[in-house]
């Protein structure tokens, strides 16, 4: 039997487990609370919809934050789960390389994750499609973004995972790194002016500046045409940096979970 | 070096604590070995080596000839294994969880399908095959372990405490199996319970502070000491009355 099979059997059987869970549609069913909070609040609070269809899509934008939960939620547990819960014990003394489970558990969690987002997409475009008549072209570089940085997402996830004692840790460093570290020190490199186009939070920003920057966003949202001064330039994210940014740290945090996880023994 | 289990000289540090200090031992084909020590004396910490969990600091571990360490896959092919008290993924059922498992291992289709039956008919679960295991007491799950041991009829086995949690009924049913299984295949069995290592076992091997004490037939050791028990207590100083 090759490592193939065995590795579509993994993922096979670890998205089966994704699917079984309630924290799927827990999430699902805040992904559509969350856009339908924008969609009833931007009119009720604001002179009723963007003039411009790129600045509602961007508003819509769940990405960041829907890859980042999704991925989190659904990884944490991926390799810290089998040593914590002991699982481990049934699923290692099997004739299967580590390397095969870590891939197959990480091509099961993008697999549940891309739902997440196709849901997400799907919602915004029926909206933008209802509320304007037509879907900008951007958004399916929003959506191609939005897949990588929940790819790459996925891999810290798995390294964070991988060197866990327990998936809640697993999940708590993450939410940390990403959300408020990440967060922190790309918005003190953003103010100081900075190159920050490698901060996890920056990359992730593409997902709605794609449609046209923060300059636009600010100009279709904001009341009377902008905020006029600011203390410091809000600088928008070099996409082609952001996705090579994204890639390192797919790979990078892939690839250590692997080797970390094949030495890793269970005690 | 073809015996079912052979382990050489295995060593093994918990950071500074020694668990395992040279230990040597062979099990012949279709023996019934058990492994009897007091806690801490190394026993799951040689089944874990034996079923490729943990890294052994020095020495080597071998099934049918196969290293563990350099060809884990190809070792781990031939035994079933309950390591300590084993859990399963809540959201599968017996049914999935086997033929995961089963799948893994290359069984297919209808063969996998009727094995799988089988197994659970063995272990008395056929009216929770389909019911998830997050409803599963400690005892079911034990039960599953066993089947999951057995599906895909390996020739060596490698049991850690295997009935605890059982009920009296389960221990029996268990008990039975297990020497069914072991007229054809190779049985390494870590236990406290002695009656129980009497019964499924014909030699013995104990081990204390990671050792090798004694490894020798139940008979023979029954004749030196008068007992198995009087032997575990002797070799492993503890006071008797």
């Amino acid at each position: 039997m090759t490592e193939l099979e065995k590795l579509r059997i993994v993922a096979g059987y670890e998205f089966l487990k994704h699917i079984r869970r309630r924290r799927l549609y827990v999430i699902l069913g805040l992904t559509l609370a969350a856009e339908l909070a924008v969609l009833i609040l931007v009119p009720v609070l604001g002179e009723g919809y963007p003039d411009n269809v790129k600045v509602m899509a961007a508003l819509l934008s769940m990405g960041p934050s829907l890859a980042t939960i999704g991925a989190i939620f659904f990884a944490g547990d991926a390799i810290a789960g089998e040593f914590e819960s002991k699982t481990g014990y049934i699923l290692f003394p099997n004739p299967v390389r580590r390397i095969t489970l870590v891939i197959g558990k990480y091509l099961a969690c993008y697999a549940a994750v891309i739902l997440l987002v196709i849901f997400g997409y799907v919602i915004v475009s029926i909206s933008l499609l209802v509320i304007y008549g037509n879907i900008p072209i951007e958004t399916l570089s929003s959506f191609g973004l939005c897949l990588l940085y929940a790819g790459s997402v996925l891999s810290v996830t798995f390294f964070f995972s991988s060197i866990s004692k327990g998936a809640m840790g697993a999940t708590v460093i993450t939410l940390v790194f990403i959300m408020v570290i990440s967060g922190i020190v790309d918005s003190v490199l953003m103010m100081t002016g900075q190159p920050h186009w490698f901060m996890l939070s920056s990359n992730g920003d593409t997902i709605a500046t794609v449609y046209g920057g923060y300059e636009l966003f600010l100009e279709g949202v904001v009341p009377h045409g902008g905020m006029g001064m600011t203390p410091f330039e809000i600088e928008t994210p070099d996409i082609g940096l952001s996705v090579l940014s994204m890639v390192i740290y797919l790979v990078v945090g892939f690839l250590l979970s692997i080797w970390i996880t094949k030495r890793r023994q269970l005690a | 070096m073809r015996e079912p289990i052979v382990i050489e000289n295995l060593t093994k540090y918990y950071n500074k604590f020694l668990a395992l200090n040279n230990l040597s031992l062979t099990v012949a084909k279709n023996e019934n070995v058990g492994l009897l020590g007091p806690n801490g004396a190394g026993k799951s910490t040689t089944l874990k080596i034996l079923c490729g969990l943990l890294r052994a600091s020095s020495g080597a571990a071998y099934i049918d000839g196969v290293s563990v360490a350099e060809k884990p896959e190809q070792a781990l092919s031939r035994i079933g294994a309950i390591v300590e008290t084993p859990e399963f993924y809540p959201f599968l059922t017996p049914e999935e969880t086997l033929g995961y498992l089963g799948r893994l291992r290359g069984m297919r289709g209808g063969e996998l399908k009727s094995r799988i039956k089988e197994v659970i008919k063995l272990v008395r679960l056929e009216d929770w095959g389909a019911v998830k295991i997050e409803k599963f007491s400690r005892g079911m799950k034990q039960r599953l372990a066993l089947a999951q041991t057995l599906l895909h009829d390996p020739p060596v086995l490698i049991l850690d405490e295997p009935a605890l949690g059982l009920d009296p009924r389960g221990v029996v049913e268990f008990r039975e199996i297990i020497e069914g299984a072991g007229r054809e295949k190779t049985i390494f069995f870590a236990s406290h319970q002695l009656v129980e290592v009497t019964q499924i076992c014909n030699q013995v091997a104990i081990i204390d502070h990671g050792r090798l004490l004694a490894y020798d037939s139940i008979a023979a050791l029954e004749k030196k000491y008068q007992s198995l028990e009087r032997a575990y207590l002797e070799l492993t100083e503890a006071p008797l009355d």
